[in-house]
């Protein structure tokens, strides 16, 4: 019962990007078009997926590499967590200066660099967390029966850490997938992701649009935490 | 022979390296979206061999704020926009800024009102007219047969109808400038009284105001308000082959005139390819681009001479009438003193 519930919104969203001359107080439209699906084009959505999914592979590994200084570091884990406090528009403004000082704005590089900084603590804060809970006894354990670095990892650590790298990964896709402002700001425009074709038709009014539009930008992290939470059951 | 391997020579040169048009424009609109993808595009490959590129922007200001950005970091070229879809306070800021280039020099195909301020700023060849927008409200001809034509009949009306009108709170911009109707007819303390006077009999009793101008659309089609407004004269049209209006909607304007303006297209300062962005204005403030923009999105033909004789959307007044009612935007400064007193005076008061 509870999980059909879950459906509800992606139903209402369905039926609103087919509908049209959909009136008060009709509770069922009146007509159907396929208009608004015309209007999903394959640039944002390839862009969205390509920097989320470079995104997500990035603040993992880095959350990886950070974790490790962790221990000795508090100032280190202070300063990552910052990083996802910061309010996005102050952030992207002072970044855009610096990215094009760099050389790096209106190209995907460049927005893949920026969605990092929002998405990395996340994935540290997953990380960290299932590792807080690992015991390092385990790999002395594992030492001390003959495994190498690559064995304790492959057979110890890592499965230990599996849940957590998919949680900090599934949130790093997230973050990355749902930007606005520092993507418009430091992609120059030149860079069209899912939530800038969407803002548009959202502020005129194009309510069947952005119903369509919304159904795709769903589709993706949806898939992705089904996706996990398959690999957790088997 | 000799001449067709240079042909296909000057080809590949062409082909390995595209030269490329940046053009920010607002992308709510998906029929226009549509038809920059499906006409323009090709159009432009086909004639100037360039290759358009679509910046699209949910806000022009975020054009403007990027560009301010790029000169204080001191990029002064290749930028990734050629031409700004640009007008009012987002070109005040602009000019102010030094961020655009210019003069432009056009050939002077638009009505000498339109090459003086925008907004009350002058122009000065900073940016060069493209469209036009004028003010129209939508009533249902299915619900009532006549709607009020002057602002103190609208007045009257509302007072006769509670809650059944409402507009966008200014600075929402059609709400904003349907105030300003009231600022001409009535002058500025005439104005606020009289939309002093209207407020306790608005939707909510006045006490809120739509957000937004698809709040107010939602609202009107949802029959809970008996008015939609919007700066674009073939808004309701749109709204009815789109399926958000029923087909019964038409449109009106004010005896006394309905305030226009006009918009249009700058390069900035730090464009990549000016030539090619001139190249593209050209193109786009052309009289046949003009008029295959009216014929197929239904958009107002903004040029002098006489009306091309276009097919008007069922619920779009004449280009003759709207032309005849055309009023200018006040200054900008008095524009702002107004919705300044309008908050005081009217949102805030009990």
């Amino acid at each position: 019962m509870v999980k059909w519930v879950v459906w509800l919104p992606v139903v209402f969203l369905l039926v609103r990007s087919l509908a049209t001359r959909w009136f008060w107080p009709a509770v069922w439209p009146g007509e159907w078009s396929g208009r608004a699906w015309g209007a999903v084009r394959g640039e944002p959505v390839w862009n969205s997926l390509t920097l989320a999914l470079a995104v997500m592979v990035g603040a993992v590994l880095i959350a990886l590499l950070l974790v490790a200084s962790f221990r000795k570091n508090a100032w280190v884990r202070w300063a990552v967590m910052t990083m996802a406090l910061l309010p996005p528009l102050a952030a992207s403004v002072g970044l855009h200066g610096a990215f094009l000082q760099l050389g790096l704005t209106d190209s995907w590089w460049g927005v893949a660099l920026v969605h990092l900084i929002p998405a990395t603590p996340y994935a540290v804060m997953a990380v960290a967390g299932s590792l807080s809970r690992f015991d390092e006894d385990l790999v002395a354990q594992a030492r001390t029966l003959g495994a190498g670095r690559w064995a304790i990892w492959r057979y110890v650590k890592g499965p230990a850490l599996a849940p957590g790298l998919a949680t900090g990964a599934v949130f790093a896709f997230v973050v990355s997938w749902s930007q606005y402002v520092s993507t418009a700001l430091i992609g120059g425009g030149r860079v069209v992701t899912l939530p800038m074709a969407l803002v548009g038709y959202q502020q005129s009014g194009d309510e069947a649009v952005a119903a369509a539009l919304s159904l795709v930008f769903l589709g993706a992290p949806v898939m992705l935490s089904v996706w996990v939470e398959r690999g957790w059951e088997s | 022979m000799g001449r067709a391997w240079l042909g296909i020579l000057i080809l590949l040169a062409g082909c390995a390296k595209p030269r490329e048009v940046s053009f920010a424009m607002w992308t709510g609109d998906e029929a226009r979206n549509r038809y920059f993808e499906e006409v323009v595009t090709p159009e432009v490959r086909a004639k100037y061999g360039l290759t358009l590129r679509i910046v699209p922007y949910g806000h022009t200001g975020e054009v403007v704020s990027k560009l301010i950005t790029e000169k204080a970091a001191g990029k002064t070229s290749g930028s990734s926009v050629d031409v700004v879809w640009i007008n009012g306070e987002n070109f005040r800021a602009a000019k102010r800024a030094g961020v655009l280039w210019g003069p432009i020099e056009m050939p002077r195909l638009y009505p000498d009102e339109a090459y003086g301020k925008d907004f009350g700023t002058p122009i000065e060849g900073m940016e060069t007219p493209w469209q036009s927008a004028q003010f129209v409200m939508a009533w249902d001809t299915a619900r009532f047969a006549e709607p009020p034509r002057t602002v103190d009949g609208l007045v009257a009306w509302v007072k006769a109808h509670p809650g059944r009108f409402t507009y966008p709170a200014p600075p929402e911009f059609s709400g904003s400038v349907f105030t300003r109707h009231f600022l001409l007819a009535k002058g500025f303390d005439g104005g606020l009284a009289a939309l002093r006077e209207m407020k306790p009999y608005l939707w909510k009793q006045g006490e809120t105001y739509p957000a937004t101008i698809a709040e107010l659309d939602r609202l009107f089609a949802n029959n809970e308000i008996d008015f939609a407004m919007s700066y674009g004269p073939s808004f309701a049209s749109e709204r009815i082959e789109r399926g958000t209006f029923p087909p019964t909607v038409r449109t009106f304007v004010f005896d006394s005139g309905t305030i226009g303006n006009y918009n249009y297209l700058a390069v900035p300062f730090n464009a990549s390819d000016r030539e090619a962005a001139l190249t593209l204005i050209r193109d786009l403030t052309s009289r046949e681009r003009l008029l295959d923009m009216a014929q197929k999105l239904g958009h107002t033909f903004p040029q002098k001479g006489p009306d091309p004789g276009l097919k008007r959307g069922v619920a779009t007044l004449p280009m003759e009438l709207l032309r005849e009612r055309f009023l200018p935007e006040p200054d900008a400064d008095e524009l702002v003193r107004f919705e300044k007193a309008w908050r005081e005076r009217v949102l805030l008061a009990r």
